[in-house]
């Protein structure tokens, strides 16, 4: 039993030995209204523990960003942003803080995005909290939709809505017309062969879905 | 005749031979007399070729077609039918020499038709019979073709049955186990991983065709160890195990005092399991069981590791496959792998008069792995969605709620499979002893009857009877209830009136309880009784401090007095002894004053109590008897 005095110690050690899982091995894509129902079979019979059926879930997204004077005048202001998620389904749930750091590409070797990835269950003061620290919202949405497992993979099939109304879940209303498919993985960094395994499992949903590294910057571009 | 050259023909001197008889001599065929050689040679010549008119009307028609070759072409179509006309006209002329020949031949003057022997064909046998060998072998050639390719298609027809076979088998064979195609063979894998096990070995088997390995192996050696293929095989696919899965497993369990069994439990996941693996069984069975040694395997695996680790009071002593561990004092549960790889070590296996118990205990066993294996692939799914895989709701709501180390620890604390089970064995032998003592003082106490009700439903390490005491004839009169809660090394005991009474895993403690209880009913009932008779309880005490000392428990005791006063009975009940009673009357009936009491007032302060010899009165029980005793003084005063 070590005294409880040194948890940050234990902390750094355990940051050097690498164990913390914060790296996020992501591939997206997203599939048509009309043919979610054949994705979802598909991985029915491809995840695990799927014979009680699919586990659904509805979430509340607030995204906040925290803009930084930096000191050096020649730099400009550094926006952070942070994601509160919350469950609307389950009850007694904590909400989750989130934090997502800038995704790498890499290179056409590495088959999905890495980005560094904190998150930590808290109470649900931290909306409150965090405005008061000078966070301002940037924009939130609803996601409703179905998640599966496949070994360490998650898989989350979902539709996003809009928020109408000041509360959450009065009127609501779906962005686009079809489903965002997400594959991802939360490890410690350097495992990169769990990257191979999900490019593996991408493969079995083609072509139904193209589960692909997206370049957000490139996609500002277009639109 | 003239033309041609002369020959002489002759007639072979030997006549030819009709016939040679037996004895060797030889019959000749007669000669042909003058007249019939002369016929026989005459049929020979050929008239219509060789009449001198034909050839010189030959000649002259072709003379004549010379002539009128230069109009020819003229003359022919002119004529188209000359050769019609000739040909008729010949035949014209043939018809009437005929009836010139006839009308001559009718007179029999000038001209006599005589027969002729016709001579007999010439046949030569072996010529016949090469040209029958000939026909009857083409004939064969074709008959042999036909079935050549009758058989052939009925072949093709077999082998494709046979594959189809194999496949359909193989289909059933994928729908219930997995397999996969390794290069040119498919290897299927019978193990628990993809249920969540984490057991290393193998349980990885072959499966190939069957009739592949039958062909090379009946002909020349047919007791082939290897291929112990059956010479009928009932199908088309065969699993090959390893030898380590191959016979049959099953996990003993025997709760053992001493030396003496309290209990035993041969468990067998297969229940009545047919004989060992004998080379027939069908794949399904054979993989099930091999799956069976596989699980059994890894459920002793596990316990003797834990039974290793595990810091008891009592070290488990884990010796080849046999696990010991001290469950209460003086009783061990002993757990053991059995694994029979053919048939006469089965026959080594104890009887099977010991699998008779329960086997509640070994059912558990392979409960608790397999909880161990949902546990380990069904894990919870985060809510949010995009909150890490892996940790429980609990653990996700330790950051919120401020849990501190002392919580976090005791999440992470887990019972091990042979904690678990040897609380359940210690839960078995306290509700068996339980049993036994609430039955053998239901047998040995008959006054107040004791009935004991077992809780259906109840959990492998808790269960509940609930106890009542009460008398023949008198149930509606007074009963007394108690609840008694079986755990895995205490007894909790919860009396009428609320009292938590907690025990130890002797069984004499209970039994002490029950016989307290038992007095103690007796003391309420004959109140409760008396008040209905209009009887007065005067007082009572549950725990008497007066008389001699009890060796268990104390005696209760109460004071009735009748409904005019002037009669009492004393009660008296201790645990061992049984029900004391006394009666005093107050005042006598008849007074007579003396020196020392000089009224009658004071006859009313009590007299003598005066002991009822209870066995000696009527009644069924103690209360009856009470009952009759209170009637008869009533009715007396």
């Amino acid at each position: 039993m070590s005294a409880p005095g040194n948890a940050m110690d234990s902390l750094s050690a355990a940051l050097k030995c690498n164990i913390i899982p914060n790296q996020e091995y992501l591939l997206q894509g997203s599939v048509l209204d009309q043919y979610v129902e054949v994705l979802l079979h598909r991985l029915r019979g491809l995840c695990d523990n799927v014979d009680s059926g699919p586990e659904s879930f509805h979430d509340h997204e607030l995204c906040f960003s925290l803009r930084i004077a930096n000191t050096g005048a020649t730099t400009p202001m550094s926006v952070f942003s942070l994601r509160v998620r919350r469950a609307l389904d389950v009850s007694d749930t904590p909400y989750q803080l989130r934090y997502i750091g800038q995704q790498e590409l890499g290179d056409k070797n590495r088959p999905t995005v890495v980005r560094s990835s904190i998150d930590m269950a808290c109470s649900s003061t931290i909306v409150d909290f965090l405005t008061e620290l000078g966070c301002r919202v940037d924009f939130e949405y609803i996601a409703r939709g179905y998640m599966f497992r496949k070994g360490r993979m998650k898989i989350t099939v979902s539709k996003i809505f809009k928020m109408g109304g000041n509360k959450p879940g009065e009127t609501v209303e779906p962005i686009s017309q079809s489903y965002l498919v997400e594959l991802s993985v939360l490890a410690p960094s350097g495992q990169d062969a769990i990257a191979e395994d999900m490019r593996i499992f991408a493969e079995q949903l083609r072509p139904l879905v193209q589960l692909e590294k997206i370049d957000y910057k490139r996609l500002g571009n277009i639109m | 005749m003239s033309y041609s050259v002369n020959i002489s023909v002759e007639a072979t001197i030997e006549n030819q031979i009709q016939e040679i008889q037996y004895d060797g001599t030889e019959i000749y065929q007669p000669p042909l007399t003058l007249s019939e050689s002369l016929a026989k040679y005459a049929q020979k010549i050929d008239f219509s070729k060789t009449s001198e008119v034909d050839i010189k009307k030959e000649e002259s028609s072709e003379d004549s077609k010379s002539d009128t070759d230069s109009k020819d072409a003229f003359q022919s179509s002119i004529w188209p039918w000359d050769s019609v006309r000739t040909k008729l006209r010949s035949s014209l002329q043939e018809i009437c020499v005929l009836a010139d020949v006839l009308a001559i031949a009718k007179e029999k003057r000038y001209l006599v038709l005589d027969p002729v022997q016709q001579e007999p064909l010439e046949t030569k046998p072996m010529v016949q019979i090469y040209a029958r060998k000939k026909a009857l072998g083409g004939a064969a050639n074709v008959l042999l073709a036909g079935a050549e390719k009758m058989k052939n298609s009925q072949t093709e027809a077999a082998r494709n049955r046979t594959t189809l076979d194999f496949h359909i088998e193989l289909l059933r064979l994928r729908q219930n186990w997995r397999l996969k195609k390794v290069s040119n063979t498919i290897i299927g894998d019978l193990s628990y991983r993809t249920t969540g096990s984490k057991y290393l070995q193998t349980g990885t088997f072959e499966v190939t065709k069957a009739e592949d390995e039958e062909k090379p192996s009946s002909p020349p050696s047919s007791p082939l160890p290897g291929g112990p293929i059956p010479s009928k095989p009932n199908s088309a696919l065969r699993v090959s195990i390893p030898t380590e899965l191959q016979g049959v497993a099953y996990i003993e369990v025997l709760c053992q005092k001493d030396q003496e069994d309290l209990c035993s439990v041969n468990l067998n996941l297969m229940g009545t399991a047919p004989p060992p693996s004998n080379p027939d069984m069908h794949w399904q069975q054979k993989l099930e069981a091999a799956q069976n040694v596989l699980f059994c395997k890894e459920l002793f695996n596990q316990l003797a590791k834990e039974a290793v680790q595990l810091q008891a009071p009592i070290p488990h002593m884990v010796v080849g496959n046999q696990i010991m561990a001290t469950v209460l004092p003086g009783i061990q549960l002993i757990i053991g792998l059995r694994h029979s790889t053919s048939g006469d070590k089965k026959q080594q296996t104890p009887p099977p008069s010991k699998s008779d118990h329960d086997h509640v205990l070994e059912h558990s066993l392979h409960q608790l792995l397999r909880e161990v294996h949902h546990k380990n692939t069904h894990h919870p799914f985060p809510h949010p969605a995009t909150g890490p895989l892996g940790p429980s709701k609990k653990r996700m709501l330790a950051g919120p709620l401020a849990a501190d180390r002392h919580e976090l620890l005791e999440m992470t604390k887990t019972q091990t499979l042979l904690e678990q089970i040897v609380q359940q064995a210690q839960h078995f032998i306290m509700r068996m002893r339980t049993e036994y003592v609430l039955d053998t003082i239901a047998k040995e106490v008959k006054d107040p009857l004791i009935s004991s009700h077992w809780n259906t439903l109840n959990s492998p390490t808790h269960s509940c009877v609930k106890i009542h005491i009460s008398t023949h004839g008198y149930d509606a009169v007074c009963r007394t209830p108690l609840i008694i809660h079986v755990g895995e090394k205490s007894l909790k005991c919860i009396c009428r009136d609320g009292k938590v009474m907690n025990m130890s895993y002797e069984p004499q403690e209970l039994r002490d309880l029950i016989f307290c209880h038992i007095s103690q009913h007796q003391i309420v009932a004959v109140q409760a009784l008396a008040k209905t008779m209009g009887w007065q309880a005067l007082g009572n005490s549950n725990h008497l401090g007066t008389g001699a000392v009890e060796p268990l428990g104390n005696s209760s005791s109460c004071l009735l007095s009748s409904p005019t006063g002037d009669r009492i009975i004393a009660v008296r009940c201790e645990p061992q002894a049984g029900p004391q009673v006394s009666v005093a009357h107050s005042p006598r009936t008849d007074f007579f004053p003396s020196r020392l009491v000089t009224e009658r007032k004071w006859e009313h302060l009590g007299g003598q109590f005066r002991d009822v010899r209870l066995d000696k009165m009527e009644g069924r029980n103690f209360l009856h008897k009470m009952e009759l005793l209170m009637a008869s003084l009533t009715s007396n005063s």
